[in-house]
């Protein structure tokens, strides 16, 4: 069980911004993803994406943080994408019957 | 007996190598206990036959049931919680994995569980809350609640070599 969360930020340009993920989103990490994803969440991002390629195990704290930066997304018309899914992570997506509501881009494999 | 942080005991009342021992953990319940449910889920899986994919979902119940008592039960304050799990045969002969926890906490849950199966969030419904017990519910075979006169007792239960969902 990988209990740590580590954060690879690349500002791409002023107001797109990549954020990628390795460890595990449990209830002890969610925290800190949310510290990364809030100051992101604001009207002058116009797209998040989120990689999860070395990302085992996510939890549904983990699945809330990210829909908080969905529903940002929704209220200020811009992108917020999940990317790089392992198969044990779109599970739970698809088992929270969240898969179609994201926008969900390609695989880890 | 075993001391620790979050365990307070455990037991093996039946035979400690069979696959239809009972394990029984007593913790105080604080979510860092997780890694400890999770060492035992994988024992458990394992013993079941289950593979990786299966494994991870019920590691994702049992996480979400155990962190739904720690936050909601007893509102993130360390809290006795009595924690069962064996491999046994079902009336219908068939085998099934299943998780006991049982909680003495003065909040009674008093939510519907087939609500939490059946809902499936929209766009206009879409919110971060809730989404424990669907995953609970969805992964579960059957998810049961019981009230106590002294806190709540629940159990998942999963069917060994049909999915597991």
């Amino acid at each position: 069980m990988d209990t740590s969360l580590k954060f690879e930020r690349t500002d791409e340009d002023d107001n797109h911004v990549l954020l990628r993920l390795h460890g595990d989103v449990t209830i002890h990490t969610s925290p800190r993803l949310r510290e990364q994803l809030k100051p992101l969440l604001n009207a002058s991002t116009r797209e998040i994406r989120v990689a999860l390629e070395h990302v085992d195990f996510m939890d549904s704290s983990g699945i809330a943080t990210l829909v908080e930066g969905l529903q940002w997304a929704r209220l200020t018309g811009g992108r917020f994408v999940l990317s790089g899914l392992s198969e044990n992570v779109r599970d739970v997506f698809e088992l929270a019957k969240l898969d179609t509501v994201f926008e969900i881009e390609g695989n880890s494999a | 007996m075993v001391t620790s942080n979050c365990i307070q005991d455990v037991s093996f009342p039946d035979c400690e190598s069979s696959h239809v021992g009972k394990l029984c953990l007593q913790l105080n319940c604080k979510s860092d206990c997780i890694h400890v449910l999770r060492s035992v889920v994988a024992v458990m899986t394992a013993r079941a036959g289950m593979a990786e994919l299966q494994s991870n979902r019920v590691a994702i119940a049992v996480d979400e049931l155990f962190a739904n008592i720690a936050a909601h039960a007893y509102n993130g304050k360390p809290g006795r919680v009595e924690f069962e799990t064996c491999i046994d045969g079902n009336v219908e002969g068939c085998q099934e994995l299943i998780f006991d926890f049982r909680d003495y906490a003065a909040v009674r849950w008093t939510g519907n569980l087939e609500e939490a199966t059946t809902h499936a969030p929209s766009d206009e419904s879409l919110c971060p809350g809730g989404l424990g017990l669907r995953l609970i519910c969805s992964v579960a075979d059957r998810c049961e609640h019981e009230v106590c006169t002294d806190g709540n007792r629940w159990r998942l239960i999963f069917n060994i070599n049909d999915g597991a969902s």
